[in-house]
């Protein structure tokens, strides 16, 4: 899937704006403060319909105006051509269309583009707390299966109806309380128990990847495997059920659900040391690109075409050596690299593009 | 935001964008279109909601709109009392009886359990649906309450509360498009669903 035209209005810092893009890697070039991470960020919309910088969809449209347009043209493996168009609004009744054609709901588009975005905030996925983990995981799911995006946001609103029955429940667990809670927990250890399989059917298949990754970025001997990934939740192993009737009286003084999908973490370390408390700078650094890349090219072989890759500043961080290896080991298709400053000589871009101030010019 | 209308504008607009599926732009579109209209076409749409407000009212068996105190359906002796169709809003009433699939009764429960929303079982006509279980040679009640997470756990708390009672529980088959509204599927989907319905675990 190639992205060929993109035509921002009202987002971010661009009024109006559009831009002509190829197969191969276009190197966006511009001051800080410019507007390169607001382009790439209109294109990763298209693929999961939020920003990568985890904002709020108000964000993203300009300042002063009331909704931000997205209009980009992309082309299949088969040839296919689509017209993608999403507008977004501050009251969040977002509209997407398709070939002129209005989707019943916005979420229908995910699959359609596919992106894959390295920042400097995926340090985050190494050093933050779990939900960023967590929500690392889901989005790998929804990006290769987006029908679980159903199953995530159905535990999502599960979980908000439980959590506001326990707050009415004032602290008391009442006989009424008490059975319509059971019907609540029974619906949350079904879709729970469900999300925690597909989690863990996801990391199995990750976390190989992972390990070949993070070898190759660090330039190890291909027979190592320093990288441990584990995702295992206490309920898990015992039944979302059971936990949730265990836990029943706790939450009920607390007003919120202690146990559940929602509170799960992926335990990542190096040489069995946990990485959030051990690992050096560099190795973090390292772990979070190989995390990125191993569900790039698990998409890739999956799909069978990669999706975007979007480098957004990450070259400047790495050292030249690192840089290369990243960008050696990449299954290639369209690639966008952002940099306010020269890009390093591995990169040799096929195409640049200047920003200055929410305008695009094309070499 | 300071307003630019005159308070009278403006409040028809706020008052047009707290109805259901009116969205702050389509409020504007409405009220702007209402300014331009005949007085004679305002007064008439004026009119037929205060009439419709004062006449119509909910049927004392079903809770199904209806002009009388009981509503057509249930007054229509040719209906088999032995299936009870439960729904949640008069809406699904309509939107199955254009099906033409079914020859049942209905009862209308006015909502579905949502805590968010403060609803719980007690807010909906549950205990009234129980009185007529009772009375009325009921066999089977077919769950019919939207697809969607408020609707599915409401019809799971039927389920258990009514499958002691020694009755055929069953739910409208999916097919529907999960997380949709009933009232919005079409008539042929909604048709086999009805058809396809299946037992309910209480
Ligand atoms: N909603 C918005 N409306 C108007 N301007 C915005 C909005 N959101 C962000 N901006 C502006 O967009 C500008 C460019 O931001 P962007 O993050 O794209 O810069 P950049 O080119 O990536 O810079 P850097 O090299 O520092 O990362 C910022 O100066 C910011 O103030
Ligand atoms: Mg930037
Ligand atoms: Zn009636």
């Amino acid at each position: 899937m190639i992205i060929q035209h993109l035509e921002l209005t009202d987002f971010r810092n661009y009024v109006s704006a559009q831009i002509t893009l190829t197969d191969g890697v276009t190197a966006v070039i511009g001051d800080n403060g410019q507007g390169k991470t607001n382009l790439v960020e209109a294109l990763s919309y298209l693929a999961t319909l939020k920003s990568f910088r985890g904002v709020p969809t108000e964000a993203m449209i300009r300042t002063g105006a009331d909704t931000a347009v997205i209009r980009a043209t992309i082309t299949h493996v088969d040839g296919r051509e689509v017209l993608i168009e999403a507008e977004l609004t501050r009251t969040g009744r977002n509209k997407v269309l398709v070939n002129k054609q209005k989707l019943a709901k916005s979420r229908d588009l995910l699959g359609v583009v596919r992106t894959t975005v390295f920042s400097p905030q995926d340090l985050n996925l190494v050093q933050d707390a779990p939900s960023v983990r967590r929500n690392f995981l889901d989005d790998a799911l929804v990006a290769l299966w987006p029908k679980h995006d159903a199953l995530c946001s159905e535990v999502e609103r599960v979980l908000k109806q439980r959590n506001a029955l326990l707050k009415q429940s004032g602290g008391r667990l009442s006989p009424d309380i008490a059975t319509t809670l059971d019907v609540w927990d029974e619906k949350l250890a079904t879709h729970g128990t469900q999300l925690g399989d597909v989690r863990a059917q996801m990391l199995e298949m990750l976390l190989p990847q992972v390990q070949e990754a993070y070898v190759e970025l660090a330039e190890l001997n291909e027979d190592q495997t320093p990288v441990g990934m584990v995702y295992a939740p206490e309920w898990r192993t015992q039944g979302l059920a059971r936990c949730l009737s265990e836990c029943r009286n706790d939450d009920v003084r607390r007003g919120s659900s202690t146990v559940g999908p929602h509170r799960d973490d992926i335990e990542l370390s190096i040489n069995g040391l946990p990485a959030r408390t051990h690992a050096s700078q560099g190795e973090q650094r390292t772990l979070a690109l190989a995390l990125r890349l191993a569900v790039h090219r698990l998409i890739t072989t999956e799909i069978g075409s990669p999706p975007v890759l979007i480098l957004d500043d990450v070259l400047s961080e790495l050292d030249p050596h690192r840089s290369a290896a990243l960008l050696r080991h990449f299954p290639l298709g369209q690639v966008l690299i952002t940099s306010a400053g020269v890009l390093p000589k591995t990169a040799h871009p096929d195409f640049s593009v200047h920003i200055a101030g929410g305008t695009i010019r094309e070499d | 935001m300071n307003s630019a209308y005159t308070p009278p504008m403006q409040a028809l607009i706020d008052a047009l964008g707290r109805l259901p599926g009116v969205g702050p732009k389509g409020a504007q579109r409405i009220a702007f279109h209402l300014l331009k209209s005949d007085s004679v076409d305002v007064e008439r749409l004026a009119h037929s909601i205060t009439e419709a407000k004062a006449l119509v009212r909910f049927c004392d068996h079903c809770f199904n709109f209806s002009d009388g105190p009981i509503c057509r359906i249930c007054d229509d002796d040719r209906r088999d009392s032995s299936m009870l169709c439960v729904v949640e809003e008069s809406r699904d009433v309509i939107a199955i009886e254009k099906t033409g699939e079914f020859r049942g009764r209905y009862h209308v429960l006015l909502g579905a359990m949502n805590p968010l929303e403060g609803i719980g079982p007690e807010q909906l006509k549950i205990r009234e649906l129980l009185a007529r279980l009772d009375t009325e040679g009921v066999k089977e009640v077919i769950l019919c309450t939207n697809p969607n997470t408020e609707g599915d756990v409401t019809a799971m708390y039927l389920a258990r509360l009514l499958k002691p009672l020694g009755l055929r529980i069953t739910r409208i088959a999916s097919g529907l498009p999960v997380g949709g509204d009933l009232e919005y599927a079409d008539e042929l989907t909604l048709g086999r669903a009805l058809e396809g319905r299946r037992e309910m675990p209480g």
